[in-house]
């Protein structure tokens, strides 16, 4: 915080930071001096003249919104002369504005209606006649559309897109009056870059741009406004959803929003269409002779519950397996571990943060004794190098890829992309390396192997903090840049280059996601992320580490609440006899001290048929699981299986029991978001009759089993968590508040912990991991010539049980594809938007080509969120031996044309 | 049959006219690059230099008429990496082209001035901002860089010292507002002509946000002839408070247009009737728009004003960029206010609303006047809207067109 | 001159835009920017294409539309129109029988306006390409079209 200093504002003396924004500050002290291109996230304009103010001893009238506050300004800010000066541009632009003040969406919330009002300006007073003409408005793009005769030129919109989105997509057209925004190179927004954020539409203060879904649904003053956790992905934006009759009728992201600083993506801001979708599951569902009949909740619990008792008095608890759920809150993922553990017995419960990050769970733990990101999201913003690699973030974390941009952009900050597709952060990137799939090792050794040579490591840290340094070194001494481009295809001066930049930042961090950690060596990918952290001394300070970024809304909230076979909540190991025994005396029943079955390998227990029975709370497997054809054999295996979710998904319609369930637009409770920030969810609409919280029908289950359950509220549970969880011992609903808290929270006065490992490790010592390369499970070979890898787009989610019924993401992007390079394309001779099958030796799938020169001549990249088409019947279900995750990134194909 | 023995004393346009503006040498030949060479090898220190010229009492000739000395000690005092000169050749101003013949006909003048500049505030950088338009200019600079840097006048260790200086070229596209200073810089980094918020002045935070200078042409083609000759001969030229001479560019309708240089103090009279030989057509005057468009307009009243930068103040106009502008009787002062204001709508930069939407009402209100005559229309409104304008306009542009409004609607008040 | 070959010419830095653009815009037969190539510039500088854009939309020189062989540029600001620029306006128009900022059939005219073109001493004056006319009448922009027609561009 700067130094305080006094001003005075009209004669009245005030206390303000210096430096502090002039305007802003006679706002936040009851001078309502007008403005409209002042926009406080954005660097100031200055250009619609409205905040001009009389600064004592200096020249003429100053834009208040470029003043920055110094000792003993003295500011007049409303004297006769200003109001007439406002009074005039008001009228200007009234006079250039269309006045569809009657049908705006904007309007009693629109920022010139107001000072029209203010000022008792109308079109019937105008001095002068208005002449203006009016030009056609720009619908074309799904989401938003622009009024170009609404709009007042104050560029929010322009800084918006660029300084906070860090797309800068929308520009000035024109000049003069003529002076107008368009995107990319003037084309209708429809046929630009425009991704659909929305960040433009919450900038503008009149109703120049707005949102299509919202038009006509409800006027401002109608609407009901509650502030809840986005459903998506795992950057937890606070949103603001606006509300009538039960109906969202818009969302904007919260300003004060701790992760997303009222930034949001297409998803957040436009995906609400399924929570109002007739295809919702509204009653419980029993089948029989292969058809569902509906059925009452009694009926359909009494049956589960008999089910899960026989089965597991003739083959034991361990016959039975359940998947929790990273879209249920982390309550709920507490009590359904518990019903696992406690009623049914078993350790057998897991779910898909198998599939995505458990070797980031592995391997952070063996390095730092804690896996998760070391720093906030919002540090990001600060690191001088940032080191992205197997992460298309703009698209799977597009608010945290804002924060990279922002970075780069607006603080000069260098990016270093490694990633074997050109994504769309490589624009940003000082440096791309483009590996082949599955090198990770040794690139990271590589670059390693030269900081060590150029003596750019950090001995003092390396003395004070680490341990296994030379046996670290041994390995690496190997890797010299000439091998690593031999393995990894980068050329050696990159591998040098990128040693250099990220060897001599002052605060480097490490940003990663699933391109480390899909791979049967994705453990030793993720040891070798935290080596080059902990030879530079980068982690355990501001601004510096490593940074799994995490997949769904609340995925590191159920590893958190022990949704894991290996570990209750707060990662206490199953197979610590203390640990156990205090988990006994709190849940007053035996429990079993083994690990239990990973989601791959309980698929492979029910395939053979030693798991008899399932449980499965929100998770969609028959999508998101490698090597479908083998999971579905499994499914289909069961003597019986139990899905409950918001939706019919392609698993639930192989149950035997369907239980619907509540959205998280229904309910309260937590989430965890990628930063261990635990944050409060608030119920925005009322739950389709019939359903029940999830937390609910588990609590029903185990009374029904004879266990003793009885939470009246999510705020129960929690206490419970606290009680039991270190990490968590300081959390309790009433503490969460707007920004949440960060584990770890250890206590009632625990302010949580915004980055790991400060001055010590959670282990101790930080741990260097000798690690070697080891090529992928299955390389490409004469028959299936090419590399497959999957992934994530920007406008679908997972497995589309949500996005897609979203009839606007629907329309960015309809359906599946498969990225072909240009070179592939010409061998095949295929043009773009052709049909291909592709074939795996676990499957074939047919799909449209899209030709881009985004992946390598050899690869194909396919997007696993359509089940149609899905990616999952090719990938390898081949293991990492540690964290047990699939090897999804890499995979051999042959591509033909159909 | 021009009088300009009689009028003219030349100091910037001296070589104009009579040396080959191709041929480095006949630059040379003149004493050029002399006072540049004296100065780079430490004859001066930076601090002389800027002395000098703020004894000299230089100002802007740009059309402000900022005290150039004050500019570059400004600068000189700023502490950073890197600093750049900035030739302003942009020339935008209707009824000016005296920048044109100083860079068409003596280019070299120019690039020893800016080599001065340079050496003065600490710059190792300078760019001259042509507009776009003026291509022979823009061919004889391209030129004279090219000599200049063969004789190693320019780049590393030039002159035989160890000063080092660069010059580039920058063409503009099309932009009066693009000859604000601050505007100018946003076009020479590559963006939209939109100036920018002052303070900070481009003297501490310009080009790339390092200190710059920008200085107009004329301006820079004095320097090298003051530190031949000195303050004290400079000064006995002009007057006290604007001493030297000015480049003066006399059109419309009279008997000779053309371009003149003479020293400040001279009057309007003399301008139109002895170096113009009066008015074209032997009919009366009627009107003088005189410093640019944004300068006022006056009736013959004027003509007997002796010429400087203070003198005009209080008859709310300015010199400017030295544009005289001579109308005869026959010019209709409505059609006239039209088309000026049409100007400033067609190069108002668009980002301010004052002067935005200003420009456009009031192009429309001058149009009804056209139209409908004078009593249709709130004719104190426009008034009042160009006060407004005045007061609130983000840069000059906006600031300005008040000169030819209020004057037009003063002294030919009876044409509406 | 092939755009790759225009943009080698120059350091890949936002500043040299507006450079690059006009090139671009001499080196294109119709005078003018083309989509595809103005997306090169973004490319290769690294900048939004939105930017490319607002710059070209900017300068009254550039253009986005193709124009004909010859651009002519007739000044209308205040000293031409004192000397009867807009009378020249209709003569041109009257004369090529097209409207301002429209192209004449056989693609070789085009009519623009501009601010002062900095030779106001021979007003009204009026540009082609880059070579000045002044002291227009009528008999003398007839003869100055007549020539460009016959491929003469000296009068
Ligand atoms: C709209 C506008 C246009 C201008 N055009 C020019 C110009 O074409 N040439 C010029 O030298 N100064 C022009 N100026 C003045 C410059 O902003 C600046 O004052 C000048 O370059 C400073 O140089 P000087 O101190 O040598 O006069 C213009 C100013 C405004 C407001
Ligand atoms: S006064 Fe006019 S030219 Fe100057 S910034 Fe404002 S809009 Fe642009
Ligand atoms: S808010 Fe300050 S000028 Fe617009």
């Amino acid at each position: 915080m700067n130094k305080m200093v006094k001003i005075t504002i009209d004669g009245k003396t005030i206390d303000a930071e210096e430096g502090a924004n002039l305007l802003q500050v006679a706002r936040d002290n009851g001078f309502d001096i007008p403005g409209l291109c002042y926009y406080d996230k954005v660097s100031p304009t200055g250009a619609c003249r409205l905040c001009l103010v009389k600064i004592k001893e200096q020249k003429g009238l100053i834009p208040s919104c470029t003043v920055k506050v110094s000792e003993g300004l003295n500011v007049t800010a409303f004297d006769e002369e200003l109001e007439d000066v406002r009074r005039t541009i008001v009228e200007l632009l009234i006079s250039e504005h269309k006045l569809g003040c009657m049908t705006c969406d904007t309007a009693s919330e629109c920022a010139l209606e107001d000072l029209a009002y203010r000022y008792n300006v109308t079109v019937d007073n105008l001095p002068f006649p208005v002449k203006t003409k009016y030009e056609s408005i720009d619908d074309s793009s799904p989401v938003l559309a622009y009024d170009p005769n609404k709009c007042i030129v104050c560029g929010r919109c322009v800084k918006a897109c660029y300084e906070i989105q860090g797309k800068g997509i929308i520009d000035f057209i024109g000049r003069g009056i003529e002076t107008k925004i368009a995107p990319d190179l003037g084309v209708d927004w429809k046929n630009s870059a425009c991704d659909g954020c929305g960040e433009c539409i919450q900038a503008c203060p009149v109703g120049a741009l707005f949102e299509i879904p919202s038009v006509g649904k409800a006027r401002k003053w109608e609407v009901e406004k509650i502030e809840t956790i986005c459903p998506y992905c795992g950057v937890g934006c606070r949103i603001e959803v606006e509300k009538k009759d039960n109906e969202i009728v818009r969302i904007n992201g919260v300003d004060d929003g701790p992760a997303n600083n009222g930034r949001l993506c297409v998803k957040g801001r436009f995906g609400y269409e399924y929570e109002m979708s007739n295809k919702r599951l509204r009653t419980p569902l029993i089948k029989e002779n292969g058809k569902f009949r509906e059925a009452s909740w009694d009926e359909a619990l009494t049956l589960t519950a008999r089910k899960f008792s026989e089965i597991k008095k003739n083959y034991g608890g361990n016959s039975i397996a359940g998947l929790s759920s990273a879209r249920c809150t982390n309550e709920e993922n507490y009590i359904f571990q518990k019903f696992m553990r406690a009623v049914i017995g078993t350790n057998n419960v897991d779910h898909c943060a198998r599939l995505c990050h458990a070797s980031t769970v592995a391997g952070l733990a063996r390095a730092f004794g804690s896996g998760a990101m070391t720093n906030s999201i919002r540090e990001l913003e600060f690191a001088d190098c940032i080191l992205v690699t197997g992460s298309n973030t703009t698209e799977t974390h597009p608010v945290i890829a804002t924060y990279i941009k922002n970075a780069v952009l607006n603080h000069g900050a260098k990016l270093i992309v490694a990633d074997p597709r050109k994504i769309d952060l490589v624009k940003y990137a000082t440096l791309w390396l483009r590996q082949k799939n599955g090198t990770d090792v040794a690139w990271l050794n590589g670059i390693m192997n030269v900081i060590l040579n150029e003596n750019l490591h950090d001995k003092e840290f390396i003395k004070n903090r680490t341990e296994g340094f030379d046996e670290f070194r041994m390995v690496v001494e190997n890797y010299t840049p000439e091998r690593v481009e031999k393995i990894t295809g980068v050329p050696k001066e990159k591998i040098i280059e990128a040693a250099r930049i990220y060897g001599t930042a002052k605060n480097a961090s490490i940003v990663f996601s699933m391109g480390i950690t899909q791979h049967t060596t994705g453990t030793d990918n993720v040891l070798s992320t935290a080596n080059l952290a902990l030879l530079t001394g980068n982690v355990g300070k501001l601004y510096s580490g490593v940074n799994p970024l995490r997949g769904q809304n609340n995925v590191q909230g159920a590893c958190d609440l022990g949704a894991l076979p290996n570990v209750y909540s707060g990662y206490q190991k199953v197979t610590d006899p203390d640990i156990k025994k205090k988990f006994e005396e709190k849940w007053k029943v035996a429990l079993d001290d083994k690990v239990g079955l990973s989601v791959v390998e309980m698929m492979n227990e029910a395939h053979k048929g030693n798991v008899k029975a399932m449980y499965i709370m929100g998770e969609n497997p028959m999508v998101s699981d490698p090597n479908l054809n083998h999971v579905e054999e499994a499914l289909k295996n069961l003597d019986f299986l139990v899905v409950q979710d918001i939706f019919l998904t392609e698993t639930a319609q192989l149950a035997d029991v369907v239980f619907p369930a509540y959205s998280s637009f229904e309910k309260s409770g937590t989430f965890t978001n990628t930063e261990r920030r635990i944050q409060l969810l608030n119920p925005v609409l009322k739950a389709p009759e019939g359903a029940k919280e999830d937390w609910e029908i588990v609590q029903e289950l185990a009374l029904k089993m004879g266990y003793e359950m009885q939470y009246n509220n999510q705020s129960d549970i929690m206490e419970e968590i606290a009680d039991v969880t270190p990490i968590y011992g300081g959390i309790h609903f009433y503490r969460l508040g707007k920004d949440g808290l960060q584990w770890p929270c250890k206590d009632e006065n625990d302010p949580g912990t915004l980055f790991l490992h400060k001055g010590k490790f959670s282990r101790g010592l930080g741990h260097f991991s000798p690690v070697d390369y080891i090529p992928p499970a299955e390389l490409p070979d004469k028959e299936y010539p090419y590399i497959l890898s999957t992934g994530r787009i920007l406008y679908h989610y997972h497995t589309g049980t949500m996005s897609r019924k979203v009839s606007v993401l629907n329309e960015y992007e309809p359906g599946p594809y498969a990225e072909i390079s240009p070179e592939l394309a010409a061998k095949l001779n295929l043009k773009d938007g052709e049909e291909v099958r592709i074939t795996s030796r676990r499957g074939a799938i047919v799909t449209k080509a899209r030709i881009t020169a985004r992946v390598a001549p050899d690869s194909v990249f396919i997007p696993f969120h359509f089940a149609e088409a899905a990616a999952n019947r090719l990938t390898n279900d081949a293991l990492d031996p540690i964290a047990k995750i699939p090897e999804l990134k890499v995979a051999a194909c042959k591509v033909e044309k159909m | 049959m021009k009088n300009e023995a009689k009028y003219e004393n030349k100091i910037v346009l001296s070589n104009v006219g009579n040396i080959d503006p191709t041929n480095i040498n006949d630059y040379i030949e003149t004493r050029g690059y002399e006072a540049a060479k004296k100065i780079v090898s430490n004859e001066y220190t930076p601090l002389n230099v800027i002395d000098i010229i703020k004894n000299s009492g230089l100002r802007g000739r740009g059309g402000a008429g900022f005290p150039t000395g004050a500019k570059w000690e400004f600068t000189a005092k700023e502490k950073a990496d890197k600093k750049f000169i900035v030739c302003n050749a942009d020339e935008g101003e209707p009824g000016t082209f005296k920048d044109r013949l100083i860079l068409e006909g003596d280019p070299h003048r120019i690039l020893e001035g800016m080599i001065i500049a340079g050496y003065a505030v600490g710059a190792q950088k300078g760019f001259i901002y042509i507009r776009g338009e003026y291509s022979t200019a823009i061919e004889r600079i391209t030129n004279a860089i090219k000599d200049a840097y063969e004789k190693h006048y320019l780049g590393n260790s030039i002159l035989g010292s160890s000063f080092n200086f660069d010059i580039e070229i920058k063409k503009g596209a099309g932009s009066y507002v693009c000859g604000e200073e601050t505007s100018l810089i946003e076009s020479i980094e590559g963006k939209r002509g939109n100036p920018r918020i002052k303070p900070p002045y481009p003297g501490q935070k310009g080009l790339w946000n390092y200190p710059t200078v920008v200085n107009n042409v004329e301006t820079i083609a004095n320097v090298a002839p003051i530190l031949l000759n000195g303050a004290d001969w400079f000064k006995s030229f002009g007057t006290e408070k604007s001493p030297g001479t000015k480049i003066f560019t006399l059109i419309g309708n009279v008997k000779n247009p053309g371009v003149v240089e003479l020293p400040f103090g001279i009057t309007l009279r003399e301008i139109i009737f002895g170096f113009g030989g009066g008015i074209s057509n032997d009919r009366k005057l009627k009107a003088i728009h005189l410093g640019g468009a944004s300068g006022a307009v006056y009736d013959g009243s004027i003509l007997d004003v002796p010429l400087d930068y203070d003198a005009l103040k209080e008859k709310e106009g300015m010199l400017g960029s030295g544009a005289v502008l001579v109308m005869d009787e026959e010019t209709d002062m409505r059609k006239y206010l039209k088309n000026v204001l049409e100007f400033f709508k067609h190069e108002s930069c668009g980002q301010c609303v004052p002067c935005r939407i200003g420009t456009a009402r009031l192009c429309e209100m001058a149009d009804d006047i056209i139209e409908k005559g004078g009593k249709e229309v709130n004719i104190e409104y426009m008034k009042h809207l160009t006060d407004v304008m005045f007061k609130s306009s983000l840069c000059p542009l906006g600031q300005s067109v008040i000169m030819p409004v209020k004057s037009i609607f003063k002294y030919f008040n009876n044409e509406f | 001159m092939k755009i790759d070959t225009i943009l080698s010419k120059y350091e890949p830095k936002s500043e040299n835009l507006i450079q690059i653009l006009h090139d671009i815009q001499d080196h294109t037969e119709g005078n003018y920017l083309k989509e595809e190539d103005l997306e090169k510039v973004a490319d290769y500088l690294k900048i939004p294409k939105s930017r490319v854009n607002g710059v070209v939309e900017f300068y009254s020189m550039f253009s986005k539309k193709p124009r004909g062989k010859y651009v002519i540029r007739l000044c209308k600001s205040p000293p031409c129109f004192v000397k009867g620029a807009f009378n020249m306006l209709d003569e041109l128009k009257s004369q090529l029988e097209i409207d301002v900022n429209e192209t004449t059939k056989d693609g070789l005219f085009t009519i623009e306006t501009t601010s002062c073109l900095g030779v106001c001493d021979e007003a009204p004056v009026m540009s082609i390409n880059n070579k000045i006319y002044g002291k227009l009448d009528s008999a003398k922009i007839k003869k100055i079209i007549e020539n460009y027609r016959k491929g003469k561009s000296e009068i």
